[in-house]
């Protein structure tokens, strides 16, 4: 199993560059990109709720707090975009340093809440601090300058930004296998324990906290670039919730499976946008209990498991492996168990 | 760097590739693709469906027949298309949507647009693919503003419009005193700001003016507090809309502040919202409406068509949207060319009468539609005649008064 294992995991990775580089030959490339910023939010999410065990409900300050400021140092100084990008990864993660700090020391739903009360303070200063955001008209007109090239085309800028996103979701899969990673993990299956071997469990959670904002912020400043504007949907909570959604559909602590769910969300999205339904949130909803019932750990994580069952089921062996297996991919089995 | 590299290495490719394909399709026809398309991009399916949504659809269709009736073989093209996607009141979608109508659907203009990020989000869009965008259902002086350009225009009413329409007329027929209340963001901000301009300037006086958390379901502080006010208050203006709007005049009435001496004027009110609270709910308050569809006789012979085919009678959007879609057929017609460049020249300036713009003129400055708005008061129940005539209008204000100066901020 293990053999098989190894010889899965670069087709798949290869199958994964293939899918990404090919997106916006099959959808329309402005919807692309949008599944591929979707995808990156998603995977620093599952950072932090499939392997350290948090569930934030307040990305969308990070995820906006970064369209904004990428936006702002975009139109106020002209930069070329990567720049713009990168500074507002670094505001999320700065951003986040305070919130988590204060975060951190709370469980389970008392932590969900105070994130979510901090998303909504930075919706209100964002709401109400108009000079600088333009208010509930967003802040429009966000150039996407590099070193004079033209990117006004969706498909060039999609080729433009994938690298961004491919380098957040590698330094995801680094950080999560990293021995950090598994300290990470170590810490949501057993707090007291990790605290007991001598981790400083809560600066652990804090870090992880800080990643995983500055991740989501790449992903919103890219997204802010590639839309040209900000707007108050980015830091509103209904985009903490989406995000949620994308990692819970796709498979918690998969980190892969957030980029189905997010595809899943934006396609969705754009589907019934001009598929003439009144009723799009009773569509959305439908669809979304029907995937939650019948892929329990979500669309990759079930998949991942009934390809698992298949590997043992032909060669019985495969069962003696199991405990090796688990070593393999630790972040699967705990996760329901939980 | 080397992603960078990479980056730039694809589009390269990507580049020549697209330039095998997409090239300039050629050919002699003087409309592209050999069809007009008119694109309705507004709210289907949340807040604002009622009030402009499918029927707003409906509205440019039969705009649409009354161009081709008109011109019949003279026009410039037999095939015109409208199509319709709904953005959920999203910027995002409505940017992504706007981009797909433009390029893959050939829209040559897009319409509607309600939420005022939506459409500056689509104003953007037009402006970089050079295609026209007539905005309808959004409010904000932005549009014609800062965040003004060459293809767009903003056709119905804007915050100023409705703040000054209402603002100075009720204060100059003796409602000296004022007491408003306006939701917390943007709109509200801006209606603030241009209602209480309107009212000094009429010689009346803002007594006090209380921001309200958007949205909100309770008001009994506001309410409770208007009638101690010193001095006190004869008119409460509420600057809210929609669902919050519906709320506020539910507690207004309850606590029966019209027995009270405090009368009630609307920032901005829809027929729909008359029809969902009920015209006893409203009677009496004072507003600014665009269009009334049983204004005058022009005005219902058109609402008759549409009752006939959408079971309701249009609101000024619905009418406004009519009338945008006409007036876009018309320039193309006198332009003979959808070509976006040639089309803005033939809307520019126009002055023209239509079934929703009286006394019209596209101002070239900024773009904006200048045409008599009404001052209007709902009727109470005992005077409502037949179904949906809710409105007595009290006057007409001028289309040189109703709107403001070009604003220098402005640069198409």
């Amino acid at each position: 199993m293990i053999l098989s294992k190894l010889a899965a995991r670069p087709v798949l990775l290869l199958f994964g560059l293939v899918a990404a580089f090919a997106l916006p030959w099959l959808i329309y490339p402005p919807v692309a990109m949008d599944i591929a910023c979707w995808a990156l939010f998603a995977a620093a999410l599952d950072l932090l709720l499939g392997f350290t065990g948090l569930l934030s409900f307040g990305h969308a300050a990070f995820w906006g707090g970064a369209a904004y400021a990428a936006g702002l140092i975009a139109v106020h100084w002209g930069v070329p975009f990567p720049v713009a990008v990168l500074g507002g990864a670094l505001f999320a993660a700065v951003l986040a340093v305070p919130i988590g700090y204060l975060s951190v020391r709370l469980r389970g739903i008392y932590f969900a809440m105070v994130t979510l009360a901090f998303a909504q303070m930075v919706y209100f200063v964002v709401n109400q601090w108009r000079d600088l955001t333009g208010g509930e008209n967003g802040l429009q007109g966000v150039p996407r300058e590099f070193f004079g090239m033209d990117l006004s085309d969706p498909f060039f800028f999609y080729y433009a930004g994938l690298p961004f996103v491919l380098l957040g979701l590698f330094a995801v899969w680094r950080i999560v296998r990293s021995p950090f990673g598994r300290v990470l993990v170590s810490i949501r299956d057993n707090p007291a324990r990790a605290q007991a071997l001598g981790y400083p469990v809560e600066r652990y959670k804090l870090l992880a906290f800080v990643l995983s904002a500055g991740l989501s912020g790449l992903a919103g400043g890219l997204y802010a670039i590639s839309h040209g504007f900000a707007s108050l949907h980015e830091v509103y909570w209904t985009t903490s919730g989406q995000a949620v959604m994308a990692v819970v559909l796709g498979g918690i602590g998969t980190l892969w499976g957030g980029a189905i769910g997010a595809a899943l969300i934006v396609e969705l999205n754009d589907y019934l946008a001009t598929a003439g339904f009144t009723e799009t949130g009773l569509v959305t909803g439908g669809i979304f209990v029907v995937i939650v019932l019948v892929f329990r750990r979500g669309v990759w994580g079930t998949a991942r498991d009934l390809i698992a069952a298949r590997a043992a089921r032909r060669s019985p062996a495969a069962g003696t492996d199991s405990a090796a297996a688990q070593v393999e991919a630790p972040d699967r089995q705990e996760v329901t168990a939980r | 760097m080397k992603a960078l590299g990479r980056a730039a290495a694809v589009a390269a490719v990507g580049t020549m590739l697209a330039g095998c394909g997409g090239g300039p399709g050629g050919g002699g026809g003087k409309i592209s693709d050999g069809r007009l398309v008119l694109a309705v991009l507004n709210d289907q399916s949340a807040i604002y469906a009622d009030l402009s949504g499918k029927n707003s659809v409906e509205a440019v269709k039969m705009a649409v027949a009354d161009y081709k009736a008109k011109y019949g073989d003279k026009a410039v093209t037999e095939n015109i298309d409208v199509i319709a996607a709904d953005h959920q009141n999203k910027p995002d979608i409505a940017n992504s949507k706007a981009q797909e109508l433009y390029d893959r659907q050939k829209a040559d203009t897009i319409m509607d647009v309600p939420t005022s990020s939506a459409a500056l989000a689509v104003a953007n869009i037009a402006k970089t693919k050079k295609k026209v965008f007539i905005d309808i259902g959004a409010a904000t002086t932005a549009l014609t503003g800062a965040n003004c350009n060459k293809y767009t225009f903003h056709y119905g009413y804007n915050t100023y419009m409705l703040a000054h329409g209402t603002g100075s007329t009720v204060t100059k027929d003796g409602a000296k005193n004022w007491y408003v209340v306006y939701p917390d963001y943007a709109f509200g901000q801006d209606m603030n700001k241009s209602f209480s301009t309107a009212v000094q300037g009429a010689g009346g006086k803002i007594v006090k003016s209380d921001p309200a958390p958007f949205p909100n379901d309770n008001f009994s502080t506001f309410l409770l507090k208007a009638p101690g006010l010193s001095p006190k208050p004869q008119v409460l203006g509420t600057m809210q809309a929609g669902g919050d709007l519906v709320n506020l005049v539910k507690q207004y009435n309850e606590y029966k502040l019209r027995d009270k001496g405090i009368g009630l004027a609307v920032g901005l009110m829809f027929l729909t919202d008359i029809h969902s609270l009920g015209a006893d709910a409203l009677a009496g308050t004072k507003f600014t409406d665009p269009w009334y569809w049983n204004a005058d006789q022009g005005n219902r012979a058109w609402a008759d068509k549409f009752l006939a085919k959408t079971g309701k009678r249009p609101t000024f959007a619905h009418a406004a949207n009519y009338s945008a879609a006409l007036q876009y057929l018309d320039a193309v017609q006198r332009a003979g060319t959808d070509k976006s460049d040639d089309v803005v020249k033939q809307l520019e300036g126009h002055k023209f009468e239509d079934v929703f713009a009286k006394n019209a003129t596209i101002r070239a400055q900024d773009h904006l539609l200048l045409h008599d708005v009404a001052l209007a008061q709902v009727k109470p129940s005992s005077e409502v005649k037949e179904p949906w005539d809710y409105e007595k209008i009290l006057k007409t204000i001028p289309a040189d008064q109703a709107f403001q100066q070009p604003d220098p901020a402005c640069k198409l």
